[in-house]
């Protein structure tokens, strides 16, 4: 029996669709999974569902009525409930406290603290898990956390669960605690949404699949019906062929970085561990699903966050215990992912901006002071040679689109040709236009003799600029191949934790 | 900033209607008490003068995101060593004596804020907190030590002795009290324009208060720039305690900062932090303090008006900036 029904559901922002005529439909007594890669819609979809955002089109319908949820609290009443990626649960109260905030049970404003611990346990007795109602929340450890918000949910009668990536914080462990709390969930008939974009948890644990792609919904299957290799093909979708283009030399044979079972933290306890070489004028590409360990390791690589074992060599000196400043210096240039808070200082002009890089690095200090007719012709001829459109110089960087502010970073990063650039999606959220620029740029520099280090979520990009292509999974580089006729079906594999027999060097 | 003044005038003549007085009397009192005579303008400027350097002082840590709420504190150090060197070094001429005093300002005052700076930098602990405790330690140390070290043996009072008149700043337009005090803020401001605005340290303690983690990201040693600008802005204010010693007590007294420190934080806020601000600001402000003075002596109304008023101004001042930061647009994504 159909419970939950989204048909056509559309959602714009800013001009651009993140979901456009979306369908779902969910049976009660049902573990469906939303699959897609990060910024497929998936997220966007559910919070339309709940509440959080409104829908531009389309209809919702809930046991066959029609609903229209202006906030979570309207979802809740028609119990529709919602686990969200980072947990909101208040620390310093109790398991009680936060599982009945800002409900009004009869005797409010004087609450029944025993019969509602009472009620708790009692709720959570019936799921078969321990839980004491007067435990501080600070003190539980995260799969603990996350019963409380499901416990959250359930007692607020909740029959329909959505859950935004709930193994992203859990060990396999955890994880697999929580696949068994799905199953007695839905023996209670309660339906089940879980948004992930971890193929081989659909296969193991789900009913059906609802595929996601760049804000469409491609279509939903029983899991019975489809293998790992139809799921990864739909997410990442059949149109994917590798761009042809030149390559006249790949590698020189001069190793500028190499990775010896460099050990980085991720998030909670989990670690992450890689080997990988790479040599002058060669672009490496790190393909995976996002959140599987990339930003740490560059992260970790840059000297912003403390290397837990192994060394990293560049040029043949450990570079593991240096500083971001003595990396940089030596020649490391990095592109984040996110320009706003890592690359620029957005109430600086472009001129500043480009000073933006260690002392030694910076070309227009003398006798520490700031030499500003230098300073003024080095951001003038960068603002020329990379196309940037300002009002000037000293126009604030807030005031530029984001492929202006990324093709400014581009040109503080890239100046005086470091030897080696780890770039991480360094086109993420620009236009065709910006994007090809900053393709065309990469591949210069690679030509002039830079080692690129290049992390995306986006395949076909890692496909176009790659000479070698590894792909990363929980934090471990599951295969390494060369990018002359890369076979995406493996990638795909790879790229979801199945395929491990890639050759490893 | 039209609306901002209005409000704060209105605030103002009600304040003056309800404690009973004659509006256009204490008005007309307030503004001969600023412009009535050179003497009452010579006034401003004697006030004004640990206002700018204090105020500069604040400003310097607020351009780097150090929230140094301690200038009250800092202008007791930098007073108390000021006259312990003074009181140590009793013979020594003027001309070395002035630098050395100057120089032991500094350095008290940008010691008073360098265990902020370093908790700040190493733990990322609240330099809110610390740096207005501080104050409460300073303030009571000068307390403490004119009753006991520091004391005047010959007078019952808390005071130090009259210190050596060759640490005193000198009068530069008698009989007015305008001293050496004022060419030494001037100097400050200079070169903390060009620290800020010309030097490369400047530059990064600026990124470093506009985007921490960007500067980190770029390989710009964050906690040295906050660490340097709690030094030279302790120092700066510091140096506010020596000008108030050399230039106008010469002696350590209690209370020899009418809550200059805090005030110092209004001028930064007025001032927008900037250097030129800085010096309308603290005029502006020694000028409304100046003026409520003899708004009391005229027309009864209590002094505690320029507080309120100061309040009410930086009140409406901040939910100004913040109505302008949330409509700010963003760069594209």
């Amino acid at each position: 029996m159909t419970r939950l029904r989204m048909r056509n559901i559309s959602k714009s922002f800013f001009g651009s669709y993140a979901n456009h005529e979306v369908c779902l439909d969910v049976d009660s007594a049902e573990i469906h999974a939303l699959l897609g890669e990060n910024g497929a819609g998936k997220t966007t979809l559910m919070n339309i569902l709940y509440g959080i955002y409104r829908k531009d089109g389309g209809t919702i319908t809930i046991d066959g009525e029609e609903v229209d949820f202006k906030s979570p609290k309207e979802a809740i009443a028609r119990s529709v409930g919602m686990v969200h990626q980072h947990f909101t649960l208040v620390p310093t109260l109790t398991v009680q406290q936060n599982i009945t905030l800002g409900l009004k049970d009869a005797g409010y404003p004087c609450s029944r603290e025993r019969q509602r611990c009472a009620h708790i346990a009692r709720l959570a007795t019936s799921y078969g898990w321990k839980i004491d109602p007067s435990a501080l929340v600070r003190e539980l450890s995260v799969g603990e956390m996350q019963r409380v918000e499901i416990l959250k949910l359930l007692y607020r009668n909740a029959r329909v669960l959505i859950f935004d990536e709930p193994t992203a914080v859990l060990t396999m462990q955890e994880s697999a605690q929580l696949f068994e709390m799905f199953k007695l969930l839905k023996a209670q008939g309660c339906s089940i949404i879980v948004i992930t974009h971890h193929i081989q948890e659909v296969l193991e644990h789900c009913d059906r699949v609802t595929v996601l792609r760049d804000g469409k919904s491609i279509g939903t299957e029983r899991i019975a019906d489809v293998d790992a290799k139809r799921l990864s093909s739909l997410m990442i979708g059949r149109d994917l062929v590798p761009v042809a283009r030149e390559r006249d030399r790949k590698g020189s044979g001069e190793t500028i970085l190499e990775l010896a079972g460099y050990g980085f933290a991720r998030s909670g306890t989990k670690r992450g561990s890689v080997d990988l070489s790479l040599d002058r004028s060669e672009i490496v590409g790190i393909a995976g699903v996002d959140g599987n360990g990339q930003k740490e390791l560059l992260e970790t690589l840059m000297g912003l966050r403390d290397h837990v074992s192994g060394n990293a060599f560049f040029k043949g000196k450990d570079i593991s215990m240096l500083s971001t400043a003595q990396r940089r210096t030596m020649g490391i240039s990095y592109i984040s992912d996110d320009r706003h808070h890592d690359s620029l200082v957005l109430d600086m002009g472009a001129a500043q901006n480009m000073m933006l890089r260690p002392g030694a690095l910076c070309e227009t200090v003398t006798h520490h002071l700031i030499d500003r007719r230098k300073m003024h012709r080095l951001a003038a001829e960068a603002v020329e040679s990379y196309g940037i459109k300002t009002q000037g110089i000293s126009e604030p960087m807030r005031f530029l689109s984001g492929g202006n502010q990324q093709k400014l970073v581009l040109a503080r990063e890239l100046a005086g040709r470091p030897d080696l650039i780890i770039a991480f999606q360094p086109t993420r959220g620009l236009d065709i236009g910006a994007t090809e620029f900053i393709h065309h740029t990469l591949l210069r520099m690679r030509d002039a003799g830079s080692a690129t280090l290049l992390v995306s979520t986006n395949l076909e990009e890692i496909l176009l600029l790659s000479d070698r292509i590894a792909v990363m999974h929980e934090g471990m580089i599951t295969g390494i191949i060369d990018n002359d006729s890369p076979d995406i079906m493996r990638i795909g594999l790879m790229m979801a934790g199945i395929d491990c027999q890639g050759e490893k060097t | 900033m039209v609306w901002t003044g209005g409000a704060t005038l209105a605030v103002a003549i009600i304040l003056i209607v309800l404690v009973g007085s004659d509006v256009p009397l204490a008005v007309m009192s307030f503004l001969k008490g600023i412009f009535g005579s050179t003497y009452a303008l010579s006034e401003v400027v004697v006030r004004a003068t640990p206002l700018m350097l204090a105020g500069l002082g604040v400003s310097v840590g607020f351009k780097t995101g150090f929230t140094n709420l301690g200038a009250e504190g800092q202008i007791y150090a930098g007073a108390i060593a000021m006259s312990a060197t003074a009181m140590l070094f009793p013979s020594l001429p003027a001309p070395l004596m002035i630098p050395l005093v100057i120089v032991v300002g500094f350095v008290a005052g940008g010691a008073w804020a360098l265990l902020p700076g370093i908790l700040k930098a190493r733990f990322a602990i609240s330099e809110v907190i610390m740096t207005i405790m501080l104050n409460y330690v300073a303030i009571n140390m000068t307390g403490v030590l004119v009753r006991t070290a520091l004391k005047d043996p010959s007078y019952p009072y808390p005071m130090s002795p009259m210190l050596s008149n060759t640490s005193d700043f000198v009068q530069l337009f008698p009989p007015t009290r305008i001293h050496g005090g004022i060419i030494l803020a001037l100097l400050a401001l200079l070169a903390v324009h060009v620290l800020l605005f010309r030097s490369r340290l400047g530059f990064e303690m600026r990124a470093v208060g506009l985007n921490s983690r960007a500067c980190a990201c770029s390989g710009i040693a964050v906690n040295r720039a906050l660490i340097i600008s709690a030094i030279v802005g302790g120092g700066l204010a510091g140096l506010a305690g020596v000008s108030e010693i050399a230039g106008l007590h010469h002696r350590l007294i209690e209370g020899i900062s009418s809550g200059f420190g805090y005030v110092a934080i209004i001028v930064a806020l007025l001032g927008k932090n900037n250097p030129v601000g800085i010096v309308f600001a603290s005029l502006g402000i020694a000028a409304l303090q100046v003026g409520s003075m003899a708004m009391q002596r005229t027309a009864k109304v209590p002094t505690s008006i320029a507080s309120i008023i100061m309040g009410t101004l930086i009140l409406l001042l901040v939910i100004r900036d913040a109505k302008r930061s949330v409509s700010m647009p963003e760069g594209g994504a």
